[in-house]
Parts: C-alpha cells; sequence; structure tokens
C-alpha cells in the first residue's frame, strides 16, 4: 500500500497513484486536523495533490525526493505555513 | 519500415485522394448524405488507423476533422466552401505528415503547433468562432489559439511572466544558461478536466519536462469543501521554467499540445525581476551590456569593419555591382537581427544613391553616421527583441497554409494495381514459357526433317536466350504476387489470445519467419486450415496450468507458428509443447468409428496412424466444445492443403507436444511434370510426386496375394500398371532388355510404383483445371498445352490409391 493512516497522520510512500485519491479524500473528510508524511515519497498523482490541496493538509515531513520536494514546496507548504499565521495572529492579538 | 507502417501509408493516402474528391463532389451536390457519410467514414477510419503509430499531430487534426464532419453528417452544420477549404488544408497536411513518415520513417512533433492550430480551427467551425476555446481544449485548456510551441509573437505576454515567483538561485543560474547560448522557456500546462481519465499524469509530465529547471502547482479556483470536491476532475495546473531547445519541449508535450503554451523567456527579464521592478530599459541594458551583448557588439562591429573595408576598395571589378549590393544586404540584415528596423530605409536610400553615383560613399556616410550612434543605439532592448521575433513571420494572422501544389507530390512508391491485371499477366507470362518450348521442337525438325542444321544451331541459341528472359519475366511477375506469410500470421495473436483466456490456458504465441514469401493465392488459402490447426492446439494440445505444473513444465504453453522456404515450396510448422497424441488410443478410436479394420489396425506403424488425424470423423477430444472436436477440422485442413498442391504431416510424443507440418509449393502457376508415355499416349505427372525412374526386370515382379509388387532396395513397393488403371487394354511395353519402365511416385507418405512404356522429359506447363464434361475425371488433375499444340492430361496420383 503506498499510503498508511495512522491516528493522526497518513503517511505517503513510493508512488502514490490515482487510485489512492478517493480513500484519502474520505479519510480526510473524518480527520481534517490529519498531518501528512511524505518522507518515503518519491511521486504523487495530481488527483491525491489536489486533495491533500484541499484539505489544507499540513506536511509533516517533506519527501526525500529532491525535486518532489522542490514541486511540492511552492505550493502546500503555503497551505501549512498560512494555517500557522492565521494561529499565530489568534494567539498574539489578545482583543 | 514496418509493413503496418506501409501498409497504413498506402491506404492513408488513398483515403486522402477519396476525402479530396469528396470534397469536390460536394461542391457540387453539397446535401448528398451518401458524400458526406462516405467522407466520414474516410476520416474515421483514418484516424483510428494513425492511432496505431506514434502520430498524435495527425491524429489531433483528423479527429477534429471527424468531429466536423459528423456535426455536418447530422444536419447540425452545413457544407460550406470554407469547410471545404478547412479540411482540405487538414488533408494537405496529413498528406505531409505522410510523407514525413514515409521519409523518415516518423512525424516530428515540431508539427505540434501546426496541428493545434488546424484542429483548432475545424472545431471553430463546428461550435461556431464564440464557443471555441472551449471546444478547443477540453475545459479550461489555454484559449488564445496557440497552444503549441514557441509559436509567432507569443514572447509579447512576457510582462505577465510571474518570473519573480521564481526563486533568486534558479534564475541566476536560468541566466547563466542563456549566455551560455541555451534558450530558456516558460510553459503554462493547463490539464484538460477530464484528464485523469484518460490515464494522463500531468503533475508527471510536468516534472519529466526536459531542462527543466524551476516548476510550481498552480490551483486554478479555490477549493470547494471537502465534501464536493471531485478528487478526479483536475484542478491543477503547471508551470515551468526550462532551459533547452523548443522541439524538445514540443516533443515532451505532443500527445497534449492543445494544453501547454510555450513562451520564450528573456534573460533580461529574469534579471529585470529580480530588481522587483516593471522591467524598464535601462535595468535591462544596464546589466545586459557587460555580457552576451557585448559579445554580440563585438561581432556586429567586425562585421561592419568588414563592410566598410569592402566599400572602400578601389579595384572596380565588374562584379562591383553586386558586391555593393551584397554589403548593403548585410548591414540590413545586421540591424534588423539587433532589432534595429528602422535603418533599413536608409541603407537602401544609400545604396540606391551609390549605385547612381557609382562610387561608395553614400553608404560610407551612413558607416559612419551608424557608428557615431553605436554602441548604445544598436543595443538591442528586450522590447525590440521580442519585437523583431514577433515580427519575423509575415504574416501570423494567417498561419501557414498546407496546400500542396499537384506537382509537388511525389510519385506514390506503391502502385495498386486490380489483382485480375496481374492474374492476366501471369496468364500470358504461362503461354509465353510454353510457346518458347515449342523452339526446340521447332530446331529438332529443321534438323532432321529439313536438314539444315545450321539453322537449327541458331534457334537454339536464340531458344537459350528467349528461355532466360522468359524465366526473368515469369520471376519478377511472381514477386508481384509474393506476400509476407505474416499476413496470414498477424491474426494469430488476437486469436490465441482470445482463444486462451476463454480455454483458461496461459499461451505464449511465438512467431518464426514472418516475413517468409509465397503466393498471395497459397498464402490467403492457407488461413483456414492453420487456423484449424492452432484451435487444435489450442484446445487439445495444450494443457492447462495447473496440468503442466504439475508434469514438471513451464505454466504458460508455447505454441510456435514457423514459416520457412524449402527450395521451392514453403513450410509452415505448428508446434505445441502440450501433452501430444497417444496413438494408442487414436488407433483404438478409428477402429471403433470403422475407419480402419482389425488387419489395418495389427499391421499401422505409429507414424502412419498417428495422421489418422486428418481422416474425416476422428477426434482425439474427449468432449466437444463450441472450439474443435467435433473431428471435422484436420480433415478439411488435409483437403485445403492437397488443394494446394501441399502435403501435411503431423508427428507427435506423448507429453512433449505436436507438430504439424504443411509444405506447398510457393506458387501454383507454374507446374512442374514429367512426361510419361503408356501405349503411344502421353501423360504428365507432377514432378513433385515423382520419386524416382526405375527399370525394373520383368522378372523382378512378385505377386502377392492379387497385387503386383516388386523389391526395390530392400523394400517391397507395390506396383500398379498405368494402363490398368487408365482402361486401357495393353500390356506394359519392355524395353530390349526385358525391363519395365516404373516410375517411383509418392503419394501422401506410401511410395507406389507406376508402370508404363516410357519416360520422357519433364517440362513447366501452365495447368488447367478440367472443365465441362470433364471435369467429372478423377484420375487427372488438369490438362496443359504443350510447346508443340498437343495437349497433355495431367495425371492425379493421389487418385491411383
Amino acid at each position: 500500500m503506498p499510503i498508511e493512516f495512522t491516528e493522526d497522520r497518513v503517511e505517503c510512500r513510493d508512488l502514490v497513484g490515482v487510485a489512492e485519491a478517493e480513500e484519502l479524500l474520505e479519510w480526510l473528510q473524518c480527520w481534517p486536523a490529519a498531518q501528512v508524511d511524505l518522507l518515503g515519497c518519491t511521486h504523487l498523482h495530481p488527483a491525491t495533490l489536489q486533495v491533500l490541496l484541499a484539505a489544507g493538509t499540513r506536511v509533516a515531513a517533506w519527501p526525500e525526493d529532491a525535486s518532489l520536494r522542490a514541486w511540492l514546496e511552492t505550493i502546500l507548504k503555503g497551505a501549512a505555513k498560512r494555517e500557522e499565521d492565521d494561529r499565530d495572529g489568534e494567539e498574539h492579538s489578545p482583543r | 519500415m514496418t509493413p503496418l507502417l506501409e501498409q497504413f501509408l498506402s491506404e492513408a493516402r488513398d483515403a486522402l485522394q477519396g476525402i479530396g474528391e469528396r470534397l469536390i463532389q460536394l461542391e457540387e451536390t453539397p446535401d448528398d448524405p451518401a458524400v458526406i457519410n462516405e467522407l466520414f467514414r474516410l476520416v474515421h477510419t483514418l484516424k483510428g488507423n494513425s492511432g496505431l503509430f506514434d502520430f498524435p499531430e495527425m491524429t489531433r487534426v483528423l479527429h477534429a476533422g471527424e468531429d466536423l464532419l459528423d456535426a455536418v453528417r447530422e444536419g447540425r452544420l452545413s457544407y460550406s466552401h470554407a469547410l471545404a477549404d478547412q479540411l482540405l488544408d487538414a488533408a494537405d497536411f496529413v498528406g505531409i505528415l505522410c510523407d514525413e513518415a514515409e521519409l523518415e520513417g516518423g512525424v516530428k512533433a515540431s508539427h505540434g503547433a501546426d496541428a493545434v492550430r488546424l484542429a483548432e480551427a475545424l472545431r471553430a467551425l463546428v461550435s461556431g468562432p464564440a464557443a471555441s476555446p472551449e471546444a478547443a481544449g477540453g475545459a479550461g485548456a489555454p484559449s488564445d489559439g496557440r497552444g503549441g510551441s514557441s509559436a509567432p509573437g507569443a514572447a509579447a505576454g512576457q510582462t505577465e511572466l510571474p518570473l519573480a515567483a521564481v526563486p533568486h538561485a534558479i534564475r541566476l543560474d536560468a541566466w547563466q544558461r542563456a549566455r551560455d547560448g541555451e534558450a530558456l522557456h516558460w510553459l503554462s500546462y493547463v490539464p484538460a478536466a477530464d484528464c485523469f481519465f484518460q490515464g494522463d499524469d500531468p503533475f508527471f509530465t510536468a516534472r519529466q519536462v526536459p531542462g527543466v529547471l524551476w516548476g510550481r502547482v498552480v490551483v486554478r479556483e479555490p477549493w470547494p469543501g471537502l465534501s464536493e470536491l471531485d478528487a478526479y476532475r483536475c484542478a491543477l495546473s503547471f508551470e515551468v521554467l526550462a532551459a533547452g531547445p523548443v522541439e524538445e519541449l514540443d516533443s515532451h508535450f505532443r500527445y497534449v499540445a492543445d494544453q501547454v503554451r510555450v513562451r520564450a523567456v528573456d534573460p533580461g527579464w529574469l534579471v529585470a525581476s529580480q530588481e522587483g521592478a516593471p522591467p524598464g530599459a535601462t535595468v535591462t541594458r544596464a546589466v545586459a551590456s557587460p555580457g552576451l551583448l557585448a559579445e554580440e557588439r563585438v561581432a556586429l562591429e567586425s562585421i561592419f569593419a568588414a563592410q566598410r573595408r569592402i566599400l572602400e576598395l578601389d579595384d572596380h571589378p565588374p562584379w562591383e555591382r553586386g558586391r555593393i549590393e551584397a554589403v548593403a544586404g548585410v548591414l540590413i540584415h545586421c540591424c534588423e537581427a539587433t532589432g534595429d528596423s528602422t535603418s533599413r530605409g536608409a541603407i537602401e536610400a544609400a545604396l540606391e544613391q551609390t549605385l547612381a553615383l557609382g562610387n561608395c560613399a553614400p553608404l560610407l556616410a551612413w558607416l559612419d553616421r551608424r557608428t557615431v550612434v553605436a554602441p548604445e543605439a544598436a543595443l538591442p532592448t528586450p522590447a525590440a527583441k521580442v519585437a523583431s521575433a514577433a515580427a519575423r513571420p509575415a504574416k501570423p494572422e494567417e498561419g501557414p497554409r498546407f496546400g500542396r501544389r499537384t506537382e509537388d507530390q511525389a510519385g506514390a512508391s506503391h502502385l495498386k494495381v486490380d489483382k485480375v491485371k496481374v492474374d492476366r499477366l501471369m496468364n500470358l507470362i504461362g503461354e509465353m514459357i510454353v510457346s518458347k518450348n515449342a523452339l526446340p521442337y521447332l530446331a529438332q525438325r529443321a534438323e532432321v526433317q529439313y536438314g539444315v542444321r545450321d539453322l537449327a544451331r541458331e534457334l537454339t541459341a536464340q531458344y537459350a536466350v528467349i528461355n532466360r528472359i522468359a524465366e526473368e519475366m515469369q520471376d519478377a511477375i511472381m514477386q508481384v504476387r509474393m506476400m509476407p506469410v505474416s499476413m496470414v500470421f498477424q491474426r494469430f495473436h488476437r486469436l490465441v489470445r482470445d482463444l486462451s483466456h476463454k480455454l483458461g490456458k496461459e499461451v505464449q504465441l511465438v512467431l518464426e519467419g514472418e516475413e517468409t514469401e509465397a503466393d498471395k493465392n497459397i498464402i490467403e488459402s492457407l488461413a483456414d486450415p492453420l487456423i484449424h490447426i492452432v484451435r487444435n492446439s489450442l484446445d487439445h494440445g495444450l494443457e492447462s496450468s495447473e496440468v503442466r505444473l504439475a508434469c514438471g513444465k513451464p505454466a504458460a504453453g508455447v505454441l510456435t507458428l514457423r514459416a520457412t522456404h524449402e527450395a521451392d515450396r514453403v513450410r509452415i510448422d505448428v508446434l505445441d509443447d502440450g501433452r501430444g497424441i497417444d496413438v494408442g488410443t487414436l488407433k483404438r478410436k478409428a477402429r471403433d468409428k470403422g475407419l480402419i479394420d482389425q488387419a489395418t489396425f495389427d499391421r499401422m506403424t505409429d507414424r502412419e496412424a498417428l495422421n489418422l488425424v486428418f481422416e474425416a470423423g476422428l477426434s482425439t477430444a474427449a468432449v466437444v466444445s463450441d472450439v474443435s472436436g467435433r473431428g471435422v477440422g484436420m480433415d478439411v485442413v488435409r483437403t485445403a492443403v492437397e488443394h494446394l498442391n501441399g502435403t501435411v504431416f503431423l508427428e507427435s510424443e506423448v507429453g512433449r507436444g505436436t507438430r504439424i507440418s504443411i509444405t506447398v509449393p510457393l506458387s501454383m502457376a507454374v507446374t512442374q511434370v514429367m512426361i510419361v508415355e503408356s501405349d503411344g499416349q502421353l501423360f504428365g505427372v507432377p514432378i513433385d510426386h515423382v520419386v524416382e525412374t526405375v527399370r525394373v526386370p520383368r522378372a523382378a515382379l512378385r505377386m502377392i496375394k492379387h497385387s503386383q509388387t516388386t523389391a526395390l532396395r530392400g523394400r517391397i513397393v507395390p506396383l500398379r500398371a498405368l494402363n490398368d488403371w487408365l482402361n486401357i487394354p495393353a500390356e506394359p511395353r519392355v524395353n530390349e532388355d526385358d525391363e519395365l519402365a516404373v516410375l517411383m511416385v509418392r503419394v501422401g507418405r506410401e511410395v507406389l510404383g507406376l508402370v508404363l512404356d516410357e519416360f520422357r522429359e519433364t517440362v513447366d506447363v501452365i495447368q488447367k483445371p478440367l472443365s465441362g464434361v470433364l471435369a467429372g475425371l478423377s484420375a487427372y488433375s488438369g490438362s496443359a498445352l504443350l510447346g508443340d499444340g498437343s495437349v497433355l492430361m495431367v495425371l492425379d496420383p493421389k487418385e491411383i490409391v
């Protein structure tokens, strides 16, 4: 299985294909706060990728594959960061 | 070139011609549904066929054409001249691709842009100009009417390129590469929304872009809630900065050329983006001039200096005028190449003056003036460069035309000839061969009857020449009719796949010697017998995987079809490594069914018994399936093969497999026969059946029961007198040594002696089947005309037994 679900985390390994998108989508609907571990991932099918994007899933571990990481960082990091910023904003505004 | 491609090209040409003809026909009868249907069918077939090859450009255009014609066919659109023009244009484009495929064995990806443009033009006709973008690239594709390569004017929108998003280090790297002469391109790849269903992985495609420096994923629209999200509708697009020739990009994206927009990136813009300001000319020039442009300027200056030296020459040769014109040409081109399009007028004016005055002062004066302004003005600004790039193709809005003049079209290398014409040639050469056989008779008569020896010798010499030419001619005509056995073998891939699936067996099909050639008729007639044999092998021969594994064989059975040349015959072997045939069972079955009697049963060798499978009504299969097993197959095979003057033979070993060998002549047109004489009449015996000619002393004849036999080299051979067989009331003649002439003929696997009066020569004849009242005569396989005009009856030795 290229994807494996644990309590609060989904781990993607090797080549995550088109078939996994549906499963991931269903799972993320139940666990919206889950994070994704891409460490061993070499390629994500865009269907899967757009599920992660739409869910705003935070990346717990970036892929070792440098090329994939570079691609994903431009888009996935943004999503994670915005969330962080939002939270920061809340914390720093005592009003 | 593969035979498949060859066939495709030949068919494509016919189809294109047909398309052209139908379109012209439609000009006269625009509403004829038959013509429109035919047109649609042609385009549809051609499109389907083109999909077999790596010609996405061709398929794309044909697909658009098909859609357009479908609309016409259904009456959603009416025929118009514009429509015909567009279709003819597309047909010409396909023709060009065919030419290229024929010359180079493939189609270059650089046609991608043209293909996209043509396809979009065709689709625009279907949906009307307003709706065309939507139809053009599936949902959401770039709709600027220019998908493919760095099409004219593609660089114009560069200000919109989000180059600032590219990290600094990568921009620097890109700039360095540009300095080293590499081209930079910005790709926007907007995949069709349904691309996942076509098996595309656009992300992978984007990651694999040749020369990719940087890329990013872009989300096209805000995401809906997860519950509404359709994961299989592509909502991503990709942007890539790549270094390398545009051809590589075209080729990488050739299957999705309509979804990709490639724009050339000026290195200056990379730097400008670095400044974080809208790139003004000053910024670019300041940064750019010390690099690449400095080298360019040096080259430019040296060119101008050389022109000056030429103009300053005072040798006044007769070709001075041409030299001056050349100099002016160089100056104009240099200026234009560096983005200075305003100097052209000045240079042309100076040239005119120079030519009128007869001295070079005006041109030199222009050079002086230019030098004053240089170097700054000669430096092209990015904008000027962009403009010049955009201006290069003459009229970008028109696009290239694909109209080919009739005289441009190379003569087709293949001729399609009616089969009847080839048959006629075949008959004529046959008659020619027979008539040339008359010359030796003539020579003989000249010598024997009229005693003119010299004439006889000359006739014989002439005969040799005509003989040689006739034989070459026959060979050439035979070549025309030759076809590789692959024509028949090809269909077995499918047959074996389907059947083995149905039977639940694993079968590997091996084809060997597919290029072996034989006459078209022979090849075509072999198809049915081979299908019978292959079905039999699959059904009865090969075991299921479990049985095979239990026997220690690999799970997948191997079925081999092998064709080889054997002298002037073709041999086709069908081998399987299945269970083989159990001779004992077969013999018992044959006896039980009354095909052989007990005596034969006891006497029969295993080899003979195996070939009982070719008897009608015998099947080795325990059950009758819908694949085979009714016991009709193999006797049909034998009849068909014998009809081709061929033989079929079976060998089998229990547990090891079965081999069925078919041998057929290369061609049926000319038969070699041996002429024999009996009771003063001449008969022909096909040389294929003749084993040898022997003289048997009458004393060596033995009667065994009621048949005559003789012992030949330790073997008993049954004899039969030809006169007996044909009901000629005469005894066989003996020669002075009291010997009988015996012709050993092979019938199936048996050898039999035919007793006759005299052996004569062998001749090539064209055998004609007996017709009319004679058709019922079973002893003869046909008749032939001899060189001296007499008719030769050709015996059918199979009927003797």
